[in-house]
């Protein structure tokens, strides 16, 4: 009863938003709510999950929960998971006696589970964020089929072109600038006509190869091609798929011969030790360049994947959205939304980055200006994009990704020749698909 | 004379060619076998920089004990050891007394479904957990909220310890009926027309010379279950309640995982159970041969 009252005060807040200024008004209803929060969840005890990040992630998660339970009296009682058996038992953990509120993904991941009726629908909360947050983030977080957000944004990687400055100077070019896929070839060819690979992949887990296909997919056809096609609503048959596939058979002889029998760390591992011009990944894996030597660290670089049709551009990137999400099960649902929602409010954020979290926020309240280059180029190469795609692990559904696509690029990576029938075999099981 | 002796050179000389081809093979298989071994203690005494930098193969610049330092610091042990414990000592204690009684009751009385039930027992040990899993899961949550506690048996020590007997007392009930089948007739027989009633005939005529069964069992026992991972990992949710095995997922992270570190983790994690080996080989030995002269 109480909260109804809550939220409709709120709205005519937010509508008092519209006419005098955003930001005084946003600062007002995040106080607000804080202070009906303050009152309603003195004395409760809201549970978090840390998905990894092992003794940094502990720090962190401490950091801003403290300053949670210090704003409104709450106990957070904290834990630390391991990432992947968290994400492999989550139906079942979520089913049982979850924590209230836990970092999670973004995209097919949450809107599923909160379509099943296990994630807190967080709409008021995110309406509350909206000042701070970009329109493509709640969009993001947003599931396209009940139109309600899951999740609440925070932080977001690029999937991007990596090499090692220093290399590409060796060879003649200029590091800072491979914009086409003219240049992109060169810089492929000329790197292993000096014995080395031009272009490592990984696919020995099925999903790694899946960046290169994604970026591929969305220079040549386009960012809604791509979605429409992970979501059925295009063909795998089509000619314009097919026609990526060319582009990507194209790679393939620059690429390293074990590409099936390695994972992101033996890319990482190529271009640490200096053996390959470019790779397309994840910017995750900076911090070991770091660990390895300032000097290594200073040599990597990052650009947006080359511009193939100029109809598109470069307006696409693959980042990975995630966020915090709150069981529809826990104990104290009320308090796991208000736990999140701090989590992903300038408040939070700042108590995050104070105790090290080096993760790019997608909130504008998020202050750079203490970035190195590197950082910056990331943030460069995220901003340089229109359309964020979520990975195609998470952009199409889960028993479709893994289990279908993954293989069928493994197959096209061993006989390139014979992609006509492994297309056909992926669209007949999409097709095979239970659909609901 | 020197014929003889010739033949028996000759002889002699087969019989060193056979001892070492044997001792060859035999010495093979044994490397083969401690070869994953050798290469974790190699792999944990390294430091994971080294490997990203120089590959897995390459020539040791470092070896220290760092990352032991580390995994011990990270993997906040004692806790994780006393639930292991928590865990580990009702489950062999429950699984041994259940274990026993059916041993002692399709071994020492004669009914109908005598072999059904010991054949129930053990086949219900061929099952596959991966495939019982979901079952389990919902009955504990369902027989929770009967009475009212959604974690009576989910996300507590009792559900844990309650699946591993479940789950190895049709073992233990083989092991020991193979065994009891080896204690004459005749010492039952005299206790019955002694008058000793049946929890008497159990309790201090057949349990006292199970003694080495239940040693060496327990000692096997005890290695199974504390190795044991996935049932921790999916009936546990929370971190803390889980046993040390689960303790070295801790030192995987997202995207990155240190290895070395891991390989170190591995080999604290396999300490107790390595030495409670040294110390009770006899009974392990022993387990393993257990009722293999009758069946």
């Amino acid at each position: 009863m109480s909260e109804n009252t809550n939220s409709v005060s709120r709205r005519s807040l937010l509508k008092g938003a519209a006419v005098g200024g955003l930001g005084l008004v946003a600062g007002s209803t995040i106080a607000t709510s804080s202070a009906d929060a303050a009152t309603r969840l003195k004395g409760s005890t809201v549970r978090w999950t840390t998905r990894g990040g092992g003794a940094t992630g502990d720090k962190i998660a401490k950091a801003v929960n403290d300053a949670f339970a210090k704003k409104t009296g709450a106990k957070v009682v904290a834990q630390q998971v391991n990432s992947d058996d968290f994400q492999n038992n989550f139906a079942q953990i979520m089913q049982g006696s979850p924590d209230d509120a836990f970092g999670w993904m973004a995209g097919y991941r949450s809107n599923h589970f909160g379509e099943m009726g296990l994630l807190a629908d967080l709409t008021r909360e995110i309406n509350r964020l909206k000042p701070t947050l970009p329109t493509s983030a709640i969009k993001g977080a947003t599931s396209p089929v009940s139109k309600k957000p899951y999740i609440l944004p925070t932080t977001y990687y690029p999937w991007a072109l990596h090499y090692r400055k220093s290399m590409v100077k060796e060879i003649g070019m200029n590091p800072e600038k491979i914009d086409t896929w003219d240049d992109f070839i060169k810089l492929m060819t000329l790197t292993q006509k000096k014995g080395l690979v031009g272009y490592s992949l990984g696919a020995k887990g099925g999903w790694e190869a899946m960046g290169t296909f994604d970026i591929l997919n969305a220079r040549i056809n386009g960012y809604k091609y791509h979605i429409d096609l992970l979501n059925g609503r295009a063909k795998w048959t089509d000619a314009k798929t097919k026609e990526t596939f060319k582009y990507f058979a194209q790679l393939i002889p620059f690429m390293n011969e074990n590409v099936l029998d390695i994972s992101w760390d033996g890319m990482r591992d190529l271009l640490l030790q200096k053996k390959t011009g470019a790779m397309m990944m994840g910017s995750w894996f900076a911090n070991d360049f770091k660990a390895k030597s300032q000097a290594d660290y200073d040599d990597l670089w990052v650009v947006p994947f080359p511009e193939i049709n100029p109809k598109w551009g470069i307006d696409s990137i693959d980042a990975p959205l995630d966020g915090i999400s709150v069981a529809a099960n826990g104990k104290n649902v009320a308090g796991g939304k208000a736990l999140a929602q701090f989590w992903a409010s300038p408040e939070g954020i700042t108590e995050a980055i104070k105790a090290g979290d080096t993760n790019i926020y997608v909130s504008k309240s998020f202050d750079t200006s203490s970035y190195d280059s590197f950082n910056k180029q990331k943030l460069a190469v995220l901003g340089s994009a229109k359309n964020i795609m979520f990975f195609l692990d998470r952009d199409a559904r889960g028993d479709f990704a893994g289990p279908v696509v993954g293989p069928a690029i493994q197959s096209f990576i061993k006989k390139p020749s014979d992609i006509n029938k492994i297309l056909e075999s992926v669209q007949a099981q999409w097709d095979a698909l239970p659909k609901n | 004379m020197s014929t003889e002796m010739a033949t028996n050179k000759r002889y002699r000389d087969k019989q060193k060619r056979k001892d070492a081809f044997i001792s060859i093979f035999i010495g093979f298989f044994a490397f083969v076998w401690i070869f994953p071994i050798l290469w974790t203690v190699w792999t944990s005494l390294r430091p994971y920089n080294e490997i990203i930098s120089y590959g897995i193969f390459s020539r040791p610049r470092s070896l220290n004990f760092d990352n032991y330092v580390n995994a011990v610091k990270e993997m906040e042990i004692a806790g994780y050891l006393l639930n292991s414990a928590i865990v580990t000592i009702p489950s062999v204690i429950l699984t041994l007394f259940f274990g026993s009684l059916i041993a002692f009751v399709v071994t020492r009385y004669k009914f109908k479904f005598n072999l059904t039930i010991l054949l129930l027992f053990t086949a219900g040990n061929m099952l596959p957990i991966v495939l019982t899993y979901i079952p389990v899961f919902w009955m504990f949550i369902w027989v929770g909220e009967l009475f009212g506690n959604r974690n009576m048996f989910y996300n507590n020590y009792a559900g844990l310890i309650l699946v591993h007997v479940a789950f190895q007392v049709g073992f233990a009930a083989f092991v020991l009926s193979s065994y009891m089948k080896t204690i004459p007739k005749e010492i039952s027989e005299s206790a019955t027309i002694d008058g000793a009633n049946v929890f008497r005939h159990y309790w201090n005529v057949i349990l006292p010379l199970l003694r080495p069964a239940l040693a060496a069992l327990s000692v096997l026992m005890t290695t199974w279950i504390y190795n044991e991972f996935f049932w921790a990992l999916v009936l546990m949710s929370d971190d803390s309640k889980r046993p040390i095995t689960s303790a070295l997922r801790r030192l995987q992270g997202q995207y990155v995982t240190d290895f070395n570190l891991l390989a170190a983790g591995a080999i604290i994690a396999a300490l107790p159970t390595v030495i409670l080996f040294f110390v009770l080989r006899k009974q392990f030995i022993a387990g393993l041969t257990l009722g293999s002269t009758k069946g």
